[in-house]
């Protein structure tokens, strides 16, 4: 057993059978340290989410171990999620999964009497929480009547609020404007350094390699060296050049990019790049063929 | 926490809630309604007996009710049973159910013939009737215009209206009261009566000297007052048990319609909600409870408000029909409770099974 927070190996997802099989995560490895903060990017259906579920104790793996704090939560009966959940995840959604019937305060004291604590110790923690992240005022605030911002900070508090080990958070600035993005960044930076919590953020968001200690590329369920990709000159996603949907070259020099719409948008855009010569990438040749 | 939860998601929505809760409410109305009209008609078809002062019943051998059945006694047997130690009174009747009519109007009647100095009822207004006339129920003199000093019509016989009594009139019938003799007469039955109404001495048992009545004089049956009541309303009970049991399942369909339709829908709108909570921690029971607690709830609120609704009814129905009396029995309520608990369990039935499938890692679908 390893001496990282969390351990994983040869860890693997398949959904479907047959024609329909597809493999979302395959045989991966990794290791994460308490306090460290990892950011994992990749396109769209490359796994992210569903390494999130695995990791998070909401999925079930095919294959491989999940080892969190000395745990293997494969071996935990449905009886045993639950509770081990609660006590060792945080949670940060999108779409924040705030209950809208409940107000701030009671979003926290959920989480918190999920986790064992009730009554006015969890009325308290909860307040204590809201009130650190600045949400003093707005306690007692049915959820609809919150800003994106504010909601955004009342998911965090319900994420710590049972000190977890381990954060999850998915696409956790998408929804934000850039003021609350950087807030939220910075928050969630502060919580892995100040309290050694292990924070794992899946997202598009480029921003956030700025607070990541790591940045893990998950392709096709497989993780990729960061080094090898490219950044599409337009969209500006990482893309791997030998899997590339289009591409531009000049004079040795190559642009490569995630889709031809992107490629073409470039050159309608931009009488610079008139003297590249647009080349048939070999996936683009698939996709013709 | 659950309880709030539920309270909360219930209220998150309050005109689908209300409309859920007036639509539970309306179905267990159904169910009281019916018990306590039918329990308010039993009480009016047994209430000449229950007031009547007797304690016991003589009736031909065999007989224990006035309904549904006959009964005759030679006329004799009233002395012969006056007679006896531990009779205090006896009070021959003669009972024949018919029509009374008045002009157009007619209705249905228990004609009973007294002597005028018995007076069983108490009079609410004009005097005991003598051969020729007829007392009649205040509710059923409103019905069909019989009020004193007016004719009516009964077994092709004219009676002139000369006082009322009260309390007597159901949806069903109502009573009057006419001279004993003279409706003998009209019967062809002169040297017969139908039952004799016995009032026993003080300190002898109602029981016991129904006993003694049934040893002396061969051929007839003695019920006491008790007995005789509670085969009559059994009676009415078993014409009314089909009407009651089908009243019962309707509004236990409809119940579980609305209540099922009003649950089914609140979770579907939430079942991202149950999904978070799952992923938070909360354990599938967990989560069925919260179902469960939402429905409960919402049964439980329907069948205080169609408690309230009764209460209202059976203050208002006697001022707009004196017919319409409503009776509230422990045990209907208790009836209808239980309907409201099969009701929750049925109407859950379909969002818990929902529920139950709800994927946590759902929540990180967009």
């Amino acid at each position: 057993m390893s001496t990282s927070l969390v351990s994983i190996r040869g860890l693997s997802k398949t959904f479907g059978e047959g024609e329909t099989r597809v493999e979302a995560v395959r045989g991966l490895d990794l290791e994460l340290e308490q306090g460290e903060i990892v950011l994992v990017m990749g396109p769209s259906g490359s796994g992210k989410t569903t390494l999130l579920s695995m990791l998070g104790g909401l999925l079930r793996s095919t294959g491989g171990e999940v080892w969190i704090d000395g745990t293997d939560i494969a071996t935990l009966s449905e009886r045993e999620l639950p509770p081990f959940r609660a006590r060792t995840f945080g949670f940060i959604f999108q779409d924040f999964n705030l209950i809208a019937a409940l107000s701030a305060r009671e979003n926290v004291e959920v989480a918190l009497n999920l986790g064992g604590i009730r009554g006015d110790a969890a009325r308290g923690r909860a307040t204590e929480l809201l009130s650190s992240l600045g949400l003093e005022e707005r306690l007692s605030f049915p959820i609809e009547k919150l800003s994106g911002g504010e909601k955004q900070r009342v998911a965090i508090a319900r994420a710590i609020a049972n000190r977890p080990a381990l954060i999850l958070a998915d696409e956790p600035t998408a929804n934000l404007d850039s003021h609350h993005g950087a807030e939220t960044m910075r928050l969630l930076r502060h919580l892995a350094k100040s309290d050694g919590t292990t924070v794992v953020i899946v997202s598009h968001d480029d921003r956030l390699r700025e607070v990541a200690d790591r940045v893990l590329w998950l392709e096709d369920g497989a993780l990729r060296s960061l080094q090898a990709l490219v950044r599409d000159p337009v969209c500006g996603m990482l893309i791997d050049p030998a899997r590339a949907r289009a591409s531009l070259v000049q004079d040795g020099e190559r642009l490569v990019f995630c889709s031809r719409g992107c490629r073409d948008e470039l050159l309608r855009d931009n009488n610079t790049l008139k003297g590249y010569t647009p080349r048939i990438t070999t996936t683009e040749k698939e996709d013709v063929r | 926490m659950s309880v709030r939860l539920a309270r909360r998601q219930l209220l998150a929505h309050r005109g689908r809630t209300l409309a859920g809760l007036a639509g539970i409410a309306v179905a267990l109305l159904l169910v009281l309604a019916l018990k306590a009209i039918l329990a308010g008609m039993e009480g009016r078809l047994t209430g000449y007996i229950d007031r009547s002062g007797a304690d016991v019943v003589v009736a031909q051998e065999g007989v224990r009710t006035m309904h549904m059945t006959q009964s005759v006694l030679p006329e004799q047997a009233a002395a012969q049973i006056a007679s006896l130690t531990g009779v205090a009174e006896v009070v021959p009747i003669v009972y024949a159910p018919t029509m009374l009519e008045r002009g157009e109007q007619r209705s249905l009647v228990y004609l009973i013939g007294e002597d005028p100095a018995a007076q069983t009822l108490p009079l609410v207004s004009g005097r005991p009737a003598r051969a020729g006339e007829i007392v009649v129920d205040e509710a059923l003199a409103g019905l069909v215009g019989a009020r004193p000093g007016t004719t009516v019509t009964s077994l092709g016989r004219r009676f002139r209206v000369v006082g009322q009594i009260a309390g007597t009139s159901s949806i069903a019938s109502s009573i009057a009261i006419a001279d004993r003799r003279d409706l003998s007469t009209l019967l062809r039955s002169e040297d017969a009566v139908n039952y004799v109404l016995v009032r026993a001495r003080d300190g002898v048992a109602a029981a016991e000297l129904a006993r003694r009545i049934e040893q002396a004089a061969p051929g007839v049956t003695a019920s006491t007052r008790a007995q005789f009541s509670r085969a009559e309303r059994r009676l009415v009970g078993d014409m009314s048990t089909d009407i009651v049991r089908s009243m019962i399942l309707v509004g236990f369909v409809i119940g579980v319609a609305v209540a099922g339709l009003v649950a089914y829908s609140a979770t579907l709108s939430q079942l991202r909600d149950y999904a978070v909570l799952r992923a938070l921690g909360l354990r599938a029971r967990g989560a069925l409870g919260l179902v469960l607690a939402q429905v409960g709830a919402l049964v439980v609120l329907g069948f205080a408000l169609s408690i309230a609704l009764l209460v209202a009814l059976a203050w208002a129905l006697p001022a707009l029909s004196p017919a319409l009396a409503l009776a509230v029995r422990a045990g209907d309520v208790v009836l209808a409770f239980a309907v409201a608990a099969a009701v929750t369990a049925a109407a859950a039935a379909f969002p818990v099974l929902r529920v139950a499938r709800v994927d946590p890692a759902s929540v990180f679908r967009r």
